[in-house]
């Protein structure tokens, strides 16, 4: 490979990846980064909730499935 | 770097029975020995204390292993295990003589009767607490111990 070649293939490597403009973002990401950090976790979806209580209400209805519960933990 | 995840991954999947354990065997000790209730009742210990914790464990493990692939949901996984748990333990409890199968239901350690018609939402009403423990404290640990 002559110095001719490594120009060539510097060229089509430049053509191929151009420069990028405007790199900076629009606007400064770390006060939304550190107001991410300190949200604590999401909370519970209702579903959840509904879950939780339903197997309350269950367990109350059949006191005989506790000791089965128990058995599968 | 996160030395060792499968390690880790299996204590805490094996976190939740461990700590049921010790209420049990206050139960059972209390029952059969303050109560004195005349079924041997230590038979039942046998699958909760050997099996299900390991398998517990191995189950997170085989999440971890297969998260990658499968985007599956800690809670959905967990979920999954009474699917192998129960039939098992049923198996195992009949061979110790803990279950014993009637005519219009079953009864657990000569005592807990339960009608057959009981059993499908018994068994929904433990895939529901499965999904729940897997969802908020197998996968709290998960993410303490940093494999989450």
């Amino acid at each position: 490979m002559n110095a001719h070649d490594e120009d060539r293939i510097k060229q089509l490597l430049k053509g191929a990846m151009p420069p990028i403009s405007n790199a900076e973002p629009p606007c400064d990401l770390w006060p939304a980064m550190l107001r991410r950090l300190d949200a604590g976790p999401a909370a519970p979806p209702w579903f959840d909730w509904a879950l939780a209580g339903g197997l309350v209400v269950f367990a109350l209805a059949l006191p005989a499935s506790i000791p089965v519960f128990l058995y599968y933990l | 770097m996160n030395p060792h995840p499968y390690l880790r991954a299996f204590l805490a999947g094996a976190f939740v029975p461990t700590l049921v354990l010790p209420l049990m065997l206050t139960g059972f000790i209390v029952a059969r020995l303050v109560l004195q209730v005349p079924f041997p009742i230590e038979r039942g210990i046998v699958f909760p204390m050997a099996l299900v914790p390991s398998l517990w464990a191995l189950w997170n493990m085989l999440w971890l292993g297969s998260h990658a692939r499968t985007h599956l949901a800690l809670g959905i996984h967990g979920a999954l295990l009474p699917l192998l748990l129960m039939p098992a333990g049923a198996i195992l409890a009949t061979s110790l003589g803990i279950l014993s199968l009637g005519l219009s239901g079953v009864t657990w350690f000569h005592t807990v009767y339960l009608p057959y018609a009981w059993i499908a939402p018994v068994f929904l009403a433990v895939l529901a607490a499965y999904y729940l423990v897997w969802k908020y404290v197998v996968g709290f640990l998960n993410r303490t111990l940093g494999i989450a």
